[in-house]
């Protein structure tokens, strides 16, 4: 029972792990971009999350106002972290498109701190807490396995997104596109493909997910700070890598699996060791799928 | 008129000068055949005129509009096709996607089968292979999924670059009776070949190009005819 228990919580830290995995793996599947500020964003989105309770005066225990709430929450927040991501590429990327891969990624580590001090300015240097506004209520008549209320809010934003974006990506005309150009993007515009509006609304996707993800970390974990997204971005860059990074599925089952191997480490070897377990079977996997999970064994880049 | 007119257009990458005030013509339902060496400047040539190659001066203007610096997706969706070296198919999609991406600009679903179902009447064997990855379609599949992609765009002119490049005499003779059938469609076709033979057969004009410059142009059947051109690249001397 315990280790149910633990898998249970291993999945869905992974869940949260997998949202975050999907935005680096979508924007290095388009443009072979590692998008270091990826974190950072998420901190940011976060910092509006926290601004937004108090503004909006969403309060816990309100039933379908609290619920509301937090879908208002998980929408605003996707749309500033999309935004942000659009913005960035603008500004930053975009210009170096055709620069050595070095220098975009430089300057992703650039923004990294760049939002990294903006998160400082808005939060604080402090730890802040994260109003509680789902209740971690079982909802399994069971003492021995809880499954709260909390867990469930997870799933129930995760679950529908990856779904939505599953659906967008193997069936829209927009999905066609980011796939054409993600493989190809001089054919893609030879077709008539607007390459960097594709870029922008991969960036827009990442991002959004990224923004819910914020969203869901203040509400489960109840703690945010300037600093979360370093260590939070490594996990999701890791399960990224880990799935086969560029894969979306990829993303999805490495974000599960680092969640999984976080929980059962945390509780069968202690806390402290968890994330040298976690890089530790990333190595090994590495070692001997260097393509990650999921990933792609040959690359035929033109 | 002339559909494209290139007005002395120079590009290259750095310090290289691949294309040195080159000025072509195509009339309306007009095939041009542009033949020459390795390193000629063909491709460049052809990547100029759609802009994913930046023109460094000289013009390019689309049935009378200039469309020098424009983005590659806006020259496309103006009605200029282009099945590039090397084909460029999408590897890791379906045929039929492939295809689709071809109509990317066509928003009326049964008009986008329509022109698929055409395009693979040209090609029947694309349509026995629709749901198999591009990437693993023959040489040959390959080249005619990269025609037949160009075409569900309903171009009205069409760059084609090296159409026949390492393929079976078989297929070659089909490819180019496709591309011969165009002008009969209304498409005007730039044809980019090393297989100067047949495409000065097929073209109703050619230039000559060498190291980025036209030197010779006329008439197919008076190129092909030409000594130079007999002995520089129909292998006679
Ligand atoms: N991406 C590139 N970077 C640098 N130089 C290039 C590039 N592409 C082509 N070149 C150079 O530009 C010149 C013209 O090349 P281009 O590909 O246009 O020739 P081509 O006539 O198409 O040749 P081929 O028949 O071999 O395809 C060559 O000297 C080539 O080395
Ligand atoms: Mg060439």
């Amino acid at each position: 029972m315990f280790f149910l228990q633990q898998c249970l919580i291993g999945l869905t830290n992974g869940a949260l792990v997998a949202l975050v995995a999907l935005g680096y793996t979508m924007v290095y599947g388009i443009i072979g971009l590692i998008n270091f500020a990826h974190g950072d964003l998420i901190m940011l989105g976060a910092c509006l999350a926290l601004t937004l309770v108090g503004a909006l005066g969403i309060a816990a225990g309100g039933g379908a106002a609290t619920w509301a709430g937090v879908a208002a929450l998980v929408l605003l927040c996707g749309l500033f972290c999309g935004g942000l991501n659009v913005a960035v590429d603008r500004i930053v990327y975009k210009p170096l498109r055709n620069a050595p891969k070095l220098a975009p990624l430089v300057s992703a580590i650039g923004v990294s701190f760049i939002f990294m001090n903006a998160g400082l300015f808005w939060l604080g240097p402090a730890d802040r807490s994260f109003p509680d506004l789902v209740p971690s209520t079982n909802l399994l008549a069971h003492d021995g396995l809880q499954f709260t209320l909390k867990d469930l809010l997870v799933v129930l934003v995760v679950v529908p997104l990856m779904v939505g974006l599953s659906l967008l990506v193997r069936t829209t005309r927009l999905g066609k596109a980011m796939r054409a150009v993600s493989q190809d993007p001089v054919a893609a515009a030879l077709v008539g493909v607007d390459v960097d509006r594709v870029i922008a609304a991969t960036f827009f996707i990442g991002g959004f997910l990224g923004g819910a993800a914020s969203v869901i970390y203040g509400l489960y974990i109840n703690t945010i700070g300037f600093q979360m997204g370093f260590q939070n971005g490594l996990y999701a860059f890791t399960a990224a890598v880990l799935g086969g990074i560029g894969s979306i599925p990829g993303a999805v089952l490495g974000g599960l699996v680092i969640g999984l191997v976080r929980a059962l480490s945390s509780a069968y070897v202690g806390e402290r060791w968890t994330g040298a377990i976690v890089f530790a079977i990333l190595i090994v996997i590495l070692v001997f799928r260097p393509e990650g999970l999921l990933g792609r064994r040959t690359r035929e880049k033109v | 008129m002339a559909i494209l007119e290139v007005r002395d257009l120079s590009a290259g990458y750095g310090p290289i000068r691949a294309l040195d005030g080159v000025s072509i013509d195509v009339g309306e339902g007009e095939t041009v055949a542009i033949i020459g060496a390795n390193g000629a400047g063909k491709t460049t040539l052809l990547m100029a005129i759609v802009g994913v190659v930046p023109a460094r001066s000289g013009s390019v203007a689309f049935q009378g509009r200039p469309i020098t610096g424009l983005p590659t997706h806006v020259v496309s969706r103006m009605g200029i096709g282009h099945a590039p070296e090397g084909r460029r198919i999408f590897p890791r999609l379906s045929v039929r996607e492939n295809l689709e991406l071809g109509g990317f600009t066509q928003t009326d679903r049964q008009a986008l089968k329509r022109d698929i179902d055409e395009a693979c009447g040209m090609f029947p064997v694309l349509g026995e292979r629709m749901a198999q990855m591009g990437g693993t379609l023959s040489g040959g599949e390959q080249q005619m999924l990269a025609l037949a992609r160009a075409l569900v765009g309903r171009p009205k002119l069409l760059l084609l670059d090296e159409p026949s490049l390492g393929l079976a005499p078989l297929i070659v003779e089909r490819i180019f009776d496709v591309i011969g059938s165009l002008a009969k469609r209304g498409i005007s076709v730039v044809l980019v070949e090393q297989n100067a033979r047949a495409a000065l057969r097929l073209a109703d004009r050619g230039y000559v190009l060498e190291t980025g410059r036209v030197t010779l142009t006329g008439p197919g059947a008076e190129l092909a005819h030409d000594r130079r051109v007999r002995e520089a690249y129909l292998g006679e001397g």
